[in-house]
């Protein structure tokens, strides 16, 4: 019997959440490690500067799918612990969003200026204060309008999770097409509610930037994967 | 049960490894190359003077800008054929991959034309220059310069999301990952080999991008 897939909306919408919860999620994630990874990168002592510059450049080199199938198939063999595909997605996003986030996190802490450096110190400041109170609120202003385009990135990206048989939002439509006979319109409401959150999300993300004015263009984060 | 790393438990499988990153290189090479193609098109309707044609631009971008490729793909291989068209699972990862790296590729290099500003054409065409001439001489080595460093991540971005082919049935080299991995039980040799070659293919994007920019842009570096 072929049912229309509008019976399913209610079920897409309830996706959709997911989706989202799902991106948040590991952007949040990312972003922790991210910052950290762009304090090391930012650091005086050269090795620290090393191991953050390699894991930034491996993370950009590696495709998320493989990160995926390695944490849901690769880790319940190697380490013995069983990932369900929930946290095997949530790591593989906050993974690739972390080294994402490290760039625009260091990008942040570059663009204030060396004399606020030298003023905080000749205050008598140390690392942590400075952060805190100098350099971190200037810096804020040019993490965060990138910041929503890597959300809107991880958010496409987290459709891959429907691969390894999470059922988000790519995944239902997935399934309502199986069930409403292989038709096309389950994948096009797909596109559209996918368009519809970034597309709001990214004019979120363009209102934030006019608002913040730090003159600097949306950082473009590549193809959707 | 302990696991130990052993590379040498997946030397059989090294010859399909090589068929799998010729897939994954012709699709990214013929992805860029297409993409390129469109990403230009669009770009310059985005500039053009009738305003249907700047919100087709426009509406272009944003769409494959804002949905992901996973989805585009399915679309293309799962509905397409619906019309009558027989499409290859290659093929069809092509023209999804093509479709989605053109967006990114047009707002790239229409970045790169806004920046010249009028004024420049305008003195081109009083020194006596062609269209073509002003566009060689004077407008294309300054957008060159400015699309240079964003089209060398993009071109990283398309080899990266060429992974995404593998579900659709195409066996490139994330394929071969989960292919090998799931009979040989040897995904953390095969996840090691994947990434290795992911690796070499966007480092070599990488520096080879950094490398010809130090040459093509010396005398840039020179003046200041």
């Amino acid at each position: 019997m072929n049912q229309s897939w509008v019976a399913f909306l209610p079920l897409f919408v309830k996706a959709a959440g997911i989706t989202i919860w799902l991106s948040w999620l590991a952007l949040m994630i990312g972003a922790f490690g991210g910052t950290l990874i762009a304090l090391m990168r930012t650091s005086r002592f050269l090795p620290l500067r090393l191991v953050a510059l390699l894991y930034t450049e491996f993370f950009r080199s590696i495709p998320i799918l493989i990160v995926l199938f390695f944490a849901y198939f690769g880790v319940p063999l190697v380490l013995g612990i069983d990932l369900p595909p929930f946290a095997a997605a949530t790591c593989a996003l906050a993974l690739h969003a972390s080294s994402t986030m490290s760039e625009v996190v260091r990008a942040g802490i570059e663009s204030v200026g060396k004399g606020q450096w030298e003023a905080a110190h000749a205050s008598g400041m140390r690392y942590p204060a400075i952060m805190r109170y100098v350099v971190g609120p200037q810096a804020i202003r040019v993490i965060l309008p990138p910041s929503v385009g890597v959300y809107v990135a991880t958010l496409k990206e987290s459709s891959l999770a429907s691969i390894i048989g999470y059922i988000e939002l790519t995944k239902t439509g997935l399934l309502v097409r199986e069930s409403t006979g292989g038709g096309f319109a389950p994948l096009l409401v797909l596109a559209v509610i996918y368009f519809l959150i970034n597309y709001a999300i990214s004019l979120g993300g363009a209102a934030l930037e006019r608002r913040f004015d730090v003159g600097q263009k949306f950082l473009t984060v590549g193809a959707g994967q | 049960m302990q696991y130990t790393f052993a590379l040498r438990t997946i030397y059989p499988y090294l010859g399909t490894l090589w068929q799998a990153a010729l897939v994954t290189l012709y699709l990214s090479l013929l992805g860029i190359a297409i993409s390129l193609v469109i990403g230009a098109g669009v770009a310059v309707m985005r500039r053009s003077r009738s305003m249907p044609v700047r919100f087709l631009g426009a509406a272009y971008v944003e769409v494959m800008r804002n949905t992901p490729l996973l989805v585009i793909l399915y679309i293309v291989y799962f509905a397409l054929p619906q019309t009558g068209l027989r499409l290859s699972s290659f093929t069809a990862a092509l023209i999804g991959l093509s479709l989605n790296s053109a967006g990114y590729m047009a707002e790239i290099l229409r970045a790169g034309l806004i920046a010249i500003p009028h004024g420049q054409r305008e003195a081109a065409a009083s020194q006596g220059m062609s269209g073509l001439q002003a566009f060689r001489y004077i407008v294309f080595p300054q957008v060159i310069r400015i699309v240079y460093a964003p089209l060398g991540n993009q071109f990283i971005a398309v080899i990266l999301a060429s992974s995404l082919a593998s579900v659709i049935a195409v066996e490139d080299v994330a394929s071969w990952m989960q292919t090998i991995g799931s009979t040989s039980f040897r995904f953390f040799e095969t996840f090691v080999v994947a990434a290795g070659v992911y690796l070499v293919l966007c480092q070599s994007v990488n520096l080879g991008r950094i490398a010809i920019g130090r040459a093509l842009f010396k005398h840039l570096r020179s003046a200041r």
